[in-house]
């Protein structure tokens, strides 16, 4: 849920924002490439014995062939149509600092991955809430120890002591 | 033994009133912190909750379900912000009366009606469940088909203005629900030789990205310094008086209409329910002008509305097999883990865990009822915790609580990337939850419609009444919203230029 707040009689239309026929076309797009892939690959499904009328690719080609089919929809509403628009579909726009923010976060999630092979859990992940939570903002002992510590102590206990995962 | 002793016993084990106790903790909390919904809630709690026997799990997860749904009134109330999407309509008059000094009336009153909304969808529950799965046991493959069509189109339908994307998301969920055997054949599938997916995309994992990770991802990308709200701090008085208690009767009245009737539908929710329930009191109430500025009429019908619709939203998964909103989606995950197959034959074989389902639900009410009466002002205080630290949080205990799904780093990796693709569908206004129905149903939808066109071709469909009726149903779910969209846009440009004056 977004932080935004909602006010019962607000238009439920707008007008468009720069961007907006772009962030139609995009998806459009890779729903386009997705379904042609995905059609590539169903045609080569090994057939098998032939026990009934349909083939195990009959279905994953019709469903590539639908999904095509609402990409051009998709498509054609974009280009051809006014840019009058829900608002809801408008996402809250991204930060150049999240998106620096979100990428060295999903680095650290990978190196965590990397690390968890070598190195004990709970070491491991120490160091992943360590750096998830300096990359966040956090700042000072509370945050930056205290907070770690304890989150990684009470997802040991439940997991590796309670569920007996082995981590 | 009956069976409604019987699934009222099961619930005397000391670990299932613990799990229960658990998961109201658990729901409040993620029910107060705006961002976490409760769908995410439960797909991040499913990791967790599938090394238990199936009931303790159905407890943590219910609960959270209903407890949820009494935190998110919180922020709603205190800052404007819906803590999940079901309490949009309860910031209408939550806030407005909060910032009257009324907002520990509010958050009491508020508490009291969601109460009673859950409660009058437990008992639906508990009448309507037997009855319709019996009704759906007499489903042959044609109408199983258009059960599932109508499911699908029923969540795509209420997806806005966005109904093509929407139906893009439901066919890309039943193209992934082929990854896999053949379930005719058995012939394997979109595999690529690895072994893990020879059972088809670990639908946890996926939840848990589409839900979890995408979600914080997307907070984390669109984070500004700065921009919360102050908390309310004054809250006035906390209970209602005897008047209140009289204004309160209508619309808990209408909002249990409405709430229940919604939450028969599949595919629809709280959210919907709410702001529909609030707009009829409005047009019922005798001081109407007062809805959206602090109405305690306004805040009790949203908010019964809003929680009738639990009932309803399990009976239709669990009779049905449709999931009743997109919670029910993600927990339909965790019972086919479990075995236990939602649908029309859940029922009949297991009549005694309807009331199981209920007796869990009606505790879990009576115990969030209590916290919410007793410490909402501690709930409140969690509104000033730092959002990192929730971040940190989710981030991990996704990624662990997959892990020990099926102890695989494949599901963790797979988790990851359905997080990626959930912020694709953020970012580009395409809906998640089709895709996970889609997930869910399309192994139900392929099976049913190559049997039905395998058994008498085309004609079993179109020849089978309640077939052709579900289908035309969804053909309406999905043409009248555009329809009705673009002649509301018509009417507000010429009573715009009607208005404007003429140069």
């Amino acid at each position: 849920m977004s932080d935004t707040t909602t006010n019962p009689d607000a238009p439920a239309t707008s007008t468009a924002r720069p961007g907006r026929r772009l962030r139609d076309l995009l998806p459009a797009l890779a729903a386009a490439a997705f379904a042609v892939v995905a059609f590539v690959l169903a045609s080569q499904i090994p057939e098998g014995a032939r026990l009934t009328q349909f083939s195990p690719r009959w279905w994953p080609e019709l469903l590539a062939v639908f999904i095509l089919l609402l990409s051009v929809c998709l498509a054609a509403g974009v280009l051809f149509r006014p840019t009058v628009t829900v608002e809801e579909d408008v996402p809250e726009e991204a930060t150049r600092q999240g998106a620096w923010r979100l990428t060295a976060m999903l680095a650290s999630i990978v190196g965590y991955g990397v690390l968890w092979y070598f190195i004990d859990f709970r070491v491991s992940t120490l160091a992943l809430f360590i750096a998830l939570t300096w990359l966040g903002g956090g700042r000072g002992w509370k945050a930056l120890i205290l907070f770690p510590v304890a989150v990684t102590a009470i997802l040991y206990l439940l997991f590796g002591v309670l569920l007996r995962v082995p981590l | 033994m009956s069976p409604i002793v019987e699934g009222f016993s099961a619930l005397l084990d000391p670990l299932v009133l613990l799990c229960i106790a658990a998961g109201a903790l658990l729901g409040m909390l993620v029910g107060a912190f705006p961002g976490v919904t409760a769908t995410m809630a439960v797909a991040l709690a499913s990791g967790f909750t599938l090394s238990l026997d199936p009931l303790p799990g159905l407890a943590v997860l219910l609960t959270i379900y209903v407890s949820a749904n009494f935190g998110d009134r919180v922020p709603a109330i205190l800052i404007n912000t819906p803590g999940t999407p079901a309490s949009i309509a309860t910031t209408f008059d939550g806030y407005a009366m909060a910032r009257k000094g009324q907002a520990g009336l509010a958050l009491t009153s508020s508490a009291f009606a969601s109460a009673w909304g859950t409660l009058v969808g437990i008992v639906l529950l508990m009448v309507a469940a037997i009855p319709l799965s019996r009704l759906a046991l007499n489903f042959g493959p044609a109408e199983m088909f258009a059960l599932v069509v109508f499911g699908l189109t029923m969540m795509i339908g209420v997806s806005g203005g966005r109904i093509v994307k929407g139906l893009i998301a439901g066919g890309f969920g039943l193209l992934l629900a082929t990854v896999g055997r053949d379930p005719i054949t058995g012939t394997p599938r979109f595999t690529f030789g690895a072994s893990e997916l020879s059972d088809g995309i670990p639908f946890i994992a996926a939840i848990i990205g589409l839900f979890g990770i995408a979600e914080v991802m997307n907070q984390i990308l669109v984070h500004r310094k700065g921009r919360g709200v102050e908390p309310i701090k004054d809250f006035g008085r906390w209970f209602p008086t005897r008047r209140d208690w009289r204004t309160m009767l209508k619309p808990l009245a209408i909002g249990s209409g409405v709430g229940g009737v919604v939450g028969i539908v599949p595919a629809t929710g709280g959210d919907i329910a709410g702001i529909l329930g609030w707009d009829q009191a409005r047009r019922l109430s005798k001081r109407p002008e007062e809805f959206g500025k602090g109405s305690l009429e306004g805040i009790t019908a949203a908010d019964t509305s809003s929680n009738s619709t639990l009932g309803g939203s399990v009976t239709t998964t669990l009779a049905l097999g449709l999931p009743g909103d997109s919670v029910m989606a993600v927990m339909i995950g965790s019972m086919v883990v479990w075995g236990i197959q939602p649908g029309p034959s859940l029922f009949s074989n297991q009549p005694d865990l309807v009331y199981s389902i209920a007796g869990i639900m009606v505790i879990a009410t009576i115990v969030a009822l209590v916290i919410s009466v007793l410490r909402m002002r501690g709930v409140a205080k969690l509104l000033e915790l730092p959002q990192h630290f929730l971040w940190a949080v989710i981030l991990v205990f996704c990624m662990v609580g997959t892990y020990a799904v099926n102890n695989s780093v494949f599901d963790v990796a797979v988790m990851l990337v359905f997080g990626v693709i959930g912020l694709f569908l953020k970012r580009f206004g395409i809906p998640p939850g089709p895709v996970v129905l889609g997930l869910i149903l399309g192994g139900l939808a392929e099976g049913n419609l190559r049997r039905a066109l395998e058994i008498g071709g085309p004609a079993n469909i179109l020849t089978s009444p309640i077939a052709l009726g579900l289908l035309a149903v969804s053909a309406l779910a999905l043409i009248v919203p555009p329809i009705r969209n673009a002649w509301r846009a018509r009417r507000a440009r010429s009573a715009e230029s009607a208005t404007t004056p003429t140069s």
